[in-house]
């Protein structure tokens, strides 16, 4: 599980750099504990637009309810696995 | 467009499983027109909002207020615009992007306004229209219409208020003239369109949400509702270059169900997170500077229940994008309400034809009667 999670983070990270434009980071270099609402500074369109785009490459609902828990990329990657799996 | 996948969703609306597509996003933004108007509304995702009281005084008392119930009309006025200036340095410094200077009446504190635009350069200003704001002060200025002159001189106690309005705003490009829609002034509503169509003015529509205790006789019914659909959705055919509305906005707001009733609304009042979104950062201050988070929302003393309120739908309907995107027809409408809702509350946006010209209900719900 934590490879497998760790190649969820890396393509979060890609995905969000991509579709927020965020500058001056890498996927690789992108950590993934750092609070995407107080460090990062998106907030919850930028967060439903990663989500939907999430959706189409992982064919995983993350429900609205949700958002407020997925506060860094580990736990959305967390999430999305934890969803693939059951 | 294809269906990528074929789910099985279960509706709020309806027990049973029931059958449904799912499409892609990519899919839903692959058509160049839906794709550019994506990219457009996109742009304006950094606007984080929080509103003002500026002052405890208006020049007219009218029938249904909102500032005039509850307990924060009896606030003390701060006056000093170096306390507004300080306050709007915090704001911007905890996210704030956009203010929105309401209660009772801003005109009558123009130095208050000033201040908050040279601090903050995105805005709106909700008023009554009767005296001019400073040109300075470049925000989008909503003024309020509550339907013929005959009507708001019974309802608002001021005389000849549409022409008043009119002769302070006409051409400014500021000016977005927002007609209420009572139970009782639906049939006025053509005429005044006409007048403010003829003078080149741009209108949009809000529906009367009563405040909590109200026992006035403004409130909707299902029937006044729908009457207010038929004639919305005529004077949007009708005036296209200046009504700023869509089929998607008329459907929201004047469904049977309120707006917190068909996509849970997203203030602090009704929401308890405070991790992301407006739950985090939305405040509504008072004219002494306080603000109250269990009373936090655009409209405070709104009965949730009863709210259709055009400014608690830019943000509430806007803010549920993930929702909307599960097929074109839905996904379009979205975009036209948050095309309209830029328009209305965003300098120099300029609103593009709609998508969809027809109703569409919300996610999970069924059109109301026609």
């Amino acid at each position: 599980m934590p490879r497998e999670v760790d190649s969820i983070i890396v393509r979060i990270a890609e995905i969000m750099i991509s579709e927020l434009k965020l500058e001056d980071v890498t996927p690789e270099g992108f950590n993934p504990d750092m609070d995407l609402v107080d460090e990062v500074g998106i907030d919850s369109m930028d967060l439903a637009t990663v989500a939907l785009v999430l959706r189409d490459e992982y064919s995983v609902r993350i429900d609205e309810d949700d958002y407020p828990k997925l506060t860094n990329i580990r736990l959305i990657a967390e999430y999305l696995h934890g969803k693939m799996a059951a | 467009m294809e269906p990528a996948t074929q789910t099985v969703s279960l509706k709020p609306n309806d027990a049973s499983r029931q059958t449904e597509r799912t499409y892609k996003f990519s899919d839903l933004i692959a058509p160049p027109a839906v794709r550019e108007r994506w990219e457009k509304v996109r742009k304006y995702f950094f606007l984080r909002e929080s509103t003002y009281d500026m002052s405890n005084r208006c020049n007219i008392r009218c029938n249904g207020c909102y500032y005039y119930e509850g307990e924060k009309q009896f606030t003390q006025e701060r006056r000093d615009p170096a306390a507004w200036r300080s306050l709007m340095r915090s704001e911007k410094a905890r996210g704030i992007t956009y203010v929105v200077l309401a209660g009772a009446e801003p005109s009558l504190v123009p130095d208050l306004c000033q201040v908050c635009f040279d601090e903050m350069p995105l805005g709106a200003i909700a008023t009554n229209g009767l005296k001019r704001i400073p040109d300075a002060i470049n925000y989008k200025i909503h003024i309020s219409v509550w339907g013929n002159d005959e009507t708001s001189f019974k309802i608002r106690n001021a005389r000849n208020m549409l022409q008043r309005q009119v002769e302070n705003y006409k051409s400014d490009p500021r000016a977005v003239w927002v007609y209420t829609f009572t139970r009782h002034n639906i049939a006025e509503a053509p005429q005044v369109v006409r007048t403010l169509a003829r003078n080149q003015c741009k209108v949009t529509f809000n529906i009367f949400s009563a405040p909590v205790g109200y026992a006035g006789d403004l409130s909707h019914t299902a029937k006044s509702l729908q009457s207010t659909r038929k004639v919305m959705a005529e004077l949007l055919d009708q005036y296209p270059e200046h009504v700023l509305y869509s089929h998607y906005n008329i459907m929201a707001h004047t469904h049977t169900q309120g707006l917190h009733a068909l996509f849970g609304c997203s203030y602090p009042r009704q929401n308890p997170s405070t991790d992301i979104g407006l739950g985090r950062s939305f405040r509504q201050y008072r004219t002494d500077l306080s603000w109250d988070r269990s009373a936090a929302c655009c409209v405070p003393d709104t009965d949730c229940v009863d709210c259709r309120h055009y400014a608690a739908g830019s943000a509430v309907v806007t803010a549920r994008l993930y929702r909307h995107a599960v097929d074109p027809e839905t996904f379009q409408s979205w975009l036209d309400y948050v095309d309209t809702y830029l328009a209305v509350w965003v300098m120099e946006y300029q609103k593009g034809a709609n998508l969809i010209s027809k109703p569409v209900p919300p996610p999970g719900f069924d059109l109301p009667p026609s």
